[in-house]
């Protein structure tokens, strides 16, 4: 272990160190810096020893290459300029991880004063608030804590970093082939379909391959010419040229019929095999996205979201129906027509194809043109998602503030730029088209100038129908050509799209159900934290080092100012998120350990956030259960205070709420989720701020009914009018992210902290205006 | 059988005068209130740890943090002056950094270069986009840069028109100042971004 950590750091250090005898004792901790107090990018070290805390810094050298994450290391050269200061760890009075905006500054405090001792990008951030943490453990317990496993790692094939370390994908890795199969992977329960359609195709391919010897060569040179022995090959006799011209004709009429027939058979399979891929995709993804957890909603925007869903599907598919099943057909019909051609008149046959290593090293020259151009589009359509979705979701705001114009205005822009981006692509698309298209026409006027010169010189085996015949191969090449024209643009299009649909797929959740849960059989509700320290990053500890005991069956109320981390403590609970450190217990056991629909029938959180589905009262209200019997959702509905307001409803319970039902006020939304809640029946029920937006006699009421519900239930209420929290069992005030006072109510008030204060304000400051009921 | 007592309403619990309102609203006050450093009344001076401390009137802060208001509009106006402890509470506001005296400017000027510390790109070498990532090579003010950008997220802000911050997987910073001061072809590269 100690070797390990020892290899971290640069020889040319070591062994300044070791000659000044600074590098004394096992080395504990090892962190690399990447900058210098004065704003600027220069490699250093953080070091612990058992004895000391040394800091080394190398001159800037701005021609040095900064790495960041995601990129492989690099050895760079580095010379013997160590600047290096050290304190003895006892002098250590305190160090902490600080985060300004545009670095991170290791700070400690020693004899009465903070010092900068090391300044390093985001990039180690990670890592350095470990070592101070672990340090500062160090200076309480007197052990070093061993070293976090490091989660960063390379990739084994190109020795990149990953950029997600809990999903060991490398971009750069994960190559368009592997995506190829897996898209492939769609269309395999629908292998019978794909053998029909393939089957249509080829017969199409084929009979096209016949046409022109048939309306060229057969048609002319024999039938029209009287060819007597080829006729006479075909079983006419006598010169029955008509019979002959009508078993041409007949042939011709019937060899387009059947073409027909498989084009449309296979334009119908087609279709079926699309729309059922398109959705088997989109139901992955939007399983996949109900997957993920909340952390990952947190830092993406709701359009791109809806983009992928709804579009990128679609756009996968694309290539796979409308190009891949033709391009052996394609293929192979130039291959077959080249070599006919060839055999019919080898000068000629050159010069139809001399265009044709021009058009594939233009293709490779602009494939990435269009790859940006697709993805272009891709983000112009997100934010064309996300101003409607924004715009729509605040309409009230728009409205309030007379902003209609100006949200038109942001509309316009966004669509226009949507606009701009189809624009630059239906141009790669004409331009496309035209160029190979010109290049087949050239070939063609070529063709049949090359043959007419032929023709009038009497070349020997040159005359009409022979050129028709030609000219007709030229001509099959036409439709090889259209789709190769489009081909890596759809490429690029499907690629474009794959890449973000299985970005998706691919994500981990940052909670994860554990693969064997354990189950409760009489669940308690008793709930333990320990030690639990949580941040949304890193080295923002939001809630620090929580401990706390709910006895099950208890009411408990959490209370504290706003942005303290109340609520993030009850998502935690709920495992919305996961602790960093630290574990929450219910009932004895880590919650880690249970299944996610185990927890999910214990615990149920009505949040800030009151959430309405489409549908009736009743189904809103039975949302955890649908089967619930109607008993059973009245008297939730009684018990959360919403019964009254609800029967005052045209249609009762089954009054449609919702996106396109009745609105509801902010109370009474408030009031569905605590039914909702209720009729959940959990064991464990938090209310984050649920009534909030209820009046006081209604929140009376209500706290009042929850006392018929609590027997027997953990009852976590977060509240900010305190007077509702006087029939709790017992209080936890969180202050800055600790646990700052705890106790029963009147304890509390005798204590005259931080609660008594609150309580005083609020009192105060109400009964002062007259406002307290 | 939940009900408890509960202390009668409105009437002061524990000492009367112990709670007082007085002191309450003149802080509330005080919350209200911008409160204008300058030349004349504030004195800042480094700390041996490379810290700033504030001298303002009777009061002496032995360190404190400078936060601007407005970190992409107003670099050098609207200065918070910040208490350095968790609860960072602002003591004042620099208007304008020429109300102060050119040590203090100086002074300030090294706590917002380290603190507001954002690589300027003024070259664009590769930018390679690979599934939901994009790959930058990159030459800032400070040096040659590599680093990994994150699609499809919030990753790319566009400031104004031509000026752009982008944030690598970390989210550290880097900033176009004027995309219309790059070549074609390196805009061209930007492309997909702009």
């Amino acid at each position: 272990m100690e070797g390990e950590i020892e290899q971290r750091l640069s020889v040319s250090l070591k062994k300044v160190l070791r000659e000044q005898g600074i590098l004394d004792g096992k080395i504990r901790y090892v962190v690399p810096t990447d900058m210098n107090t004065g704003g600027e990018y220069a490699d250093g070290y953080v070091i612990v020893t058992e004895k000391r805390l040394i800091a080394a810094l190398q001159p800037p050298d701005k021609t040095k290459v900064q790495i960041f994450k995601g990129y492989r290391k690099q050895v760079q050269a580095e010379d013997m300029h160590w600047a290096y200061r050290s304190l003895p760890l006892n002098e250590i009075e305190e160090i902490h991880v600080e985060d300004c905006i545009g670095c991170n500054l290791l700070v400690v405090k020693a004899a009465e004063e903070e010092h900068t001792w090391a300044v390093f990008s985001n990039f180690h951030k990670r890592r350095m608030t470990y070592l101070a943490r672990n340090l500062g453990e160090y200076l309480h317990s007197g052990t070093f804590r061993a070293e976090e496993v490091e989660t960063e790692e390379y990739c084994p094939k190109c020795g990149r970093m990953y950029p997600n370390p809990h999903n060991k994908l490398c971009p750069h890795c994960v190559s368009h082939k592997s995506v190829f199969y897996r898209i492939i992977g769609y269309f395999r329960p629908y292998r019978m379909k794909m053998a029909v359609m393939m089957l249509c195709i080829l017969a199409s391919a084929a009979l096209n391959l016949v046409w022109p010897y048939l309306n060229g060569t057969i048609l002319y040179d024999y039938v029209l010419k009287k060819d007597d022995a080829f006729l006479e090959k075909v079983g006419i006799n006598d010169g029955k040229y008509l019979v002959a011209l009508f078993l041409v004709v007949l042939a011709m009429f019937l060899s387009k019929l059947v073409l027909l027939g498989a084009q449309i058979i296979q334009g119908i399979v087609s279709a079926q095999m699309v729309i059922n891929v398109v959705r088997d995709m989109k139901k992955d993804i939007f399983r996949k996205m109900g997957e993920l957890s909340i952390s990952f909603y947190r830092n993406r925007q709701t359009g791109n979201l809806m983009t992928r869903v709804m579009s990128d599907a679609d756009r996968v598919t694309g290539f796979f129906v409308d190009d891949a099943p033709y391009i052996l057909v394609h293929v192979s019909t130039v291959v077959c027509s080249v070599i006919v051609m060839l055999l019919i008149n080898w000068q000629m046959a050159l010069l139809a194809v001399a265009l044709f290593p021009f058009l594939l090293i233009f293709n490779i020259l602009l494939r990435p043109r269009i790859w940006v151009a697709f993805g272009k589009r891709h983000r112009a359509e997100s934010s064309l998602n996300h101003c409607v979705h924004d715009s729509l979701s605040g309409a009230r705001v728009v409205k309030a503030f007379g902003q209609e114009e100006e949200e038109i205005e942001r509309f316009f822009k966004c669509s226009n730029r949507l606009r701009r981006t189809e624009e630059v692509i239906s141009y790669w698309q004409n331009f496309f088209h035209l160029f190979f298209n010109g290049a087949q026409e050239l070939a063609l006027v070529g063709v049949w100038g090359l043959g007419a010169i032929l023709i009038l010189r009497g070349a020997e085996g040159m005359n009409l129908g022979t050129l028709i015949t030609f000219a007709g191969y030229v001509g099959q090449l036409q439709g090889p050509m259209r789709a190769f024209s489009q081909i890596s643009q759809k490429w690029a299009d499907s690629m474009n799209s794959a890449e973000r649909m299985f970005e998706i797929m691919d994500a981990v959740p940052e909670v994860q159900e554990p693969s064997q849960s354990i189950s409760l059989p009489v669940p308690k509700g008793e709930l333990t934290l320990r030690h639990v320290t949580f941040g949304y990053e890193v080295n923002r500890a939001v809630l620090k080092d929580i401990n706390l005991h709910i006895p099950a069956g208890s009411v408990i109320g959490i209370v504290g100012k706003s942005g303290v981390g109340k609520s993030t403590l009850v998502n935690l609970i709920s495992r919305m998120y996961d602790t960093q450190e630290g574990v929450i217990l219910l009932d004895g056991v880590d919650i880690k350990r249970l299944s996610f629909g185990e927890l999910r029938r214990n615990v149920a959180l009505v949040s800030q956030e009151t959430f309405v589905f489409q549908g009736t009262i009743a189904e809103n209200i039975a949302y955890s259960n649908p089967e619930a019997p109607l008993q059973d959702i009245i008297n939730a509905a009684k018990l959360a205070g919403a019964h009254e307001f609800i029967m005052r409803m045209q249609d009762g319970y089954e009054t449609m709420i919702g996106a396109s039902g009745k609105g509801l006020s902010g109370g009474e939304k408030q009031r569905i989720s605590i039914a909702r809640a209720i009729l959940a029946n959990p064991r464990i029920l938090i209310l984050d701020e649920a009534t909030a937006s209820v009046d006081t006699e209604t929140e009376r009421l209500i706290q009042h009914s929850l006392n018929y519900l609590v027997q027997g239930r953990t009852t976590i209420s977060i509240a900010h009018r305190l007077s509702t929290l006087r029939e709790a069992d017992y209080l936890f005030v969180v202050d800055n992210g600790r646990i700052a006072e705890q106790g029963t109510y009147e304890e509390l008030v005798k204590k005259h902290g931080i609660f008594y204060k609150l309580l005083e304000l609020q009192e105060k400051a109400l009964a002062m205006k007259g406002l307290e009921d | 059988m939940r009900r408890r007592e509960v202390p009668g309403k409105g009437k002061p619990i524990g000492e009367p005068g112990e709670f007082d309102l007085e002191q309450m609203e003149k802080e509330t006050e005080e919350m209200l209130k911008t409160f204008y450093l300058n030349k004349k009344n504030a004195e800042f001076s480094r700390t041996k740890g490379g810290f700033l401390s504030l001298k303002l009137e009777e009061q002496f802060y032995p360190r404190v943090n400078v936060v601007r208001m407005f970190p992409f509009r107003e670099m050098e106006r609207y200065l918070s002056i910040r208490t350095a402890d968790e609860r960072s509470k602002e003591i004042g506001v620099v208007k304008d950094i020429w109300d102060v005296d050119s040590e203090t400017r100086n002074m300030l000027r090294e706590q917002l270069k380290l603190r507001y510390f954002t690589p300027v790109i003024t070259k664009v070498i590769s930018i390679k986009s690979e599934f939901g990532y994009s790959y930058w090579e990159v030459v800032t003010n400070q040096g040659a840069c590599r680093f990994t950008v994150r699609m499809g997220g919030n990753a790319i802000l566009h400031l104004s028109e031509t000026r752009i911050l982008i944030m690598d997987i970390d989210e550290n910073r880097f900033e176009i100042s004027d995309v219309e001061k790059l070549t074609a072809s390196e805009r061209r590269k930007l492309d997909l971004f702009l």
